[in-house]
């Protein structure tokens, strides 16, 4: 976020229980309402294919490991979900591959198995252990986890944001990241008339100048 | 095939002169290719490490063209968020909106009850933009090779591709036709003629190209045995699609999990076992074949029929009915006006994209907009092995290299 104050003239807008000081309307920086206080991943059984297991953070790294040994010879996917009211808040989820693979030169994929591993954490303590060692492609899920949530992963090489711009506050999807709004609604747009690079009131000059005294004089020269 | 020079082909030189320049191993440089670099197929930015010309380090800096697609389909109504999903991945839009679809039709569960038709001419679109994904990735990758004539043969079977999907839904890039239910609207008069011709005129485009290409001594040189991804590699590092496939492995979606009718066609999976350059593109040019044989397979198949499933709730009246059905004008106003809402639940689903298991994650808290979308890109992760099979290979590799891969940028950041 641009500090209030630094570049632009206008004072910060300062956003107080949700609503715009100024213009005292709804802010748009208010968060969309939509939460989930239920977790819709219990509601019902899975629909589809793969099978579902839910672990707690402590077993998830040992859980992995055994799996990867099993055969879940690729990561294909890791991804999280806010669900803001509920507790854990967060749901980390790992998509694994089982591809039982002949050690043939080409090899036909007999019958795949996908499995679908949920892990749930808290917000004041959003850390994981890190599975880069296990999968490489873990490397930018991981990253881009920890840039869009904020959720840290212990013994990844290189944790640092990858979609958003390094300099960047904020987890934008995190469900109470706002969706509109300018930065903060501290540097509002600059009017058209602060864009001009010249001040109000400076007197015209050259060709503009030139043209506007002619006038005058063939208008005093009429009256006269 | 690329030859080091060694000390031991270079001529003898005088006495007092050493070969220390080339012995000197830590003496590396560091050297930044792109954002903006033509050949990098979008904005992507490649710091590499070079000794000599030896690529020994890169990294790879991303989300130069991050929209927030995932956070803007969260904010929007169910079929609403399909316009944008079809952003994502520019050259193969109708593959991401194909899996949205049956991702919220499984939450739905309508997946049983969508008409034979729309099926049909949802896998021909999607197959059609195989090949005009494909076409795309060969042209510009023959340009970065200096192939330039290949680039008119394959665009111009793409722009023949283009002008069905404008027949279909409108639009050339992102037709925005495939609705979740079944289709916008039925294929327009005049589209199956000009299927037929270009079902006629294509296998022998695609033969042009493979006579251009595939003996060439120069593309033979420049791809052969270059980035060569093992395929204990590949499955460690997520790789899905034709990269995989070029590596011997035959893990195709369509196969291992049918999904639109898919087991109802006759296909093969091409499959090579070199894992390099010219192996994917192998790969890349059997796939269209069989693209064509599937398309050839729906026009013999397709038979009239609905279009759409019977759900008012979920799919708005036809607009004639409109102004003569109270019932079509509330069903109309509501599901335009707040939508409709999807069961709680989660589902993952995924589809073979011309570039991979593209996978949608996709949860539902029983309101009329998704909870979350969690896409799997398959370029991200394609794209992401670079960093290890870059290094060793010459700087002027790393072009081939980075196009053998194919990733679209829309996808990788989404």
């Amino acid at each position: 976020m641009v500090a209030a104050g630094s570049r632009c003239a206008h004072d910060a807008v300062k956003i107080t229980s949700g609503r715009n000081e100024r213009t005292n309307l709804p802010s748009s920086q208010t968060p969309l309402p939509g939460s989930c206080a239920v977790d819709p991943t219990s509601v019902r059984p899975a629909l589809d294919d793969a099978e579902v297991e839910r672990v707690e953070r402590g077993d998830l790294r040992a859980r992995l490991i055994a799996l990867r040994q099993a055969g879940a010879s690729m990561l294909l996917d890791l991804g999280a979900v806010d669900y803001l009211e509920r507790v854990p808040r967060f749901d980390v989820v790992y998509h694994l591959l089982f591809l039982p693979v002949s050690g043939a030169k080409i090899a036909d994929v007999a019958c795949p198995r996908r499995m679908r591993i949920l892990v749930g954490i808290s917000a004041d303590d959003a850390m994981l252990p890190s599975v880069v060692d296990l999968w490489p492609n873990a490397d930018w899920a991981e990253r881009e986890v920890f840039d869009l949530f904020g959720i840290r992963f212990e013994g990844h090489p290189n944790l640092t944001r990858i979609q958003m711009p390094a300099d960047w506050e904020g987890h934008p999807l995190r469900k109470d990241y706002p969706v509109r709004g300018f930065v903060g609604e501290a540097t509002p747009r600059p009017s058209f008339a602060s864009k001009s690079n010249v001040p109000a009131g400076t007197p015209p000059s050259g060709r503009v100048a030139e043209a506007l005294r002619e006038q005058v004089s063939r208008a005093t020269e009429k009256s006269s | 095939m690329t030859t080091r020079v060694t000390a031991d082909h270079l001529p003898p030189l005088p006495d007092d002169v050493s070969y220390d320049v080339i012995d000197r191993g830590p003496n590396t440089m560091t050297l930044s290719i792109g954002p903006q670099h033509p050949s990098t197929h979008g904005v992507l930015q490649v710091v590499v490490e070079i000794s000599g010309e030896i690529v020994t380090k890169a990294e790879m800096e991303i989300g130069y063209l991050h929209t927030g697609i995932e956070k803007t389909a969260e904010n929007l109504f169910w079929t609403q968020a399909a316009t944008v999903i079809e952003r994502m991945d520019y050259l193969a839009p109708v593959s991401n909106a194909l899996c949205y679809l049956l991702a919220v039709e499984k939450l739905l569960g309508v997946t049983e009850k969508i008409p034979e038709r729309a099926q049909h001419v949802r896998v021909l679109l999607v197959e059609l933009t195989r090949i005009a994904s494909h076409c795309v990735w060969l042209g510009t990758h023959g340009i970065d090779l200096g192939a330039i004539t290949a680039f008119w043969y394959a665009f111009d079977i793409r722009e023949k591709i283009l002008d069905l999907m404008e027949l279909s839904g409108g639009a050339r890039m992102h037709p925005n036709y495939l609705r979740i239910g079944g289709l916008a609207s039925d294929l327009p008069d005049g589209f199956l003629e000009k299927l037929d011709a270009f079902l006629a005129s294509t296998p022998e485009r695609l033969r042009d190209l493979r006579v251009l290409l595939q003996n060439n001594p120069i593309w033979r040189d420049r791809t052969i045995d270059v980035g060569i991804l093992s395929a204990e590699d590949a499955l460690a590092w997520g790789i899905t699609g034709p990269s995989l496939r070029a590596c011997g492995i035959a893990y195709d979606v369509r196969r291992a999990y049918p999904y639109s009718g898919y087991e109802r066609y006759e296909f093969d999976v091409p499959v090579r076992a070199e894992g390099d350059a010219y192996a994917r593109f192998l790969v890349r040019l059997d796939e269209m074949d069989e693209s064509l044989r599937i398309v050839r397979q729906i026009r013999r198949d397709l038979q009239p029929g609905p279009i759409v499933i019977a759900d008012p709730k979920i799919v708005p009246p036809p607009k004639e009915t409109i102004a003569i059905s109270m019932e079509a004008l509330i069903h109309h106003f509501k599901i335009m006006s707040e939508g409709f809402r999807v069961p709680p639940g989660d589902v993952y689903q995924a589809v073979e994209s011309p570039r991979g298991e593209l996978g949608y994650y996709i949860v539902s808290n029983g309101d009329n907009r998704p909870y979350r979308v969690r896409t799997r890109p398959p370029s991200l992760y394609n794209l992401q092995v670079l960093k290890k099979i870059a290094l060793g290979n010459l700087i002027s590799d790393m072009v081939v290299t980075i196009g053998s891969l194919d990733p679209v940028f829309g996808e990788v950041d989404r």
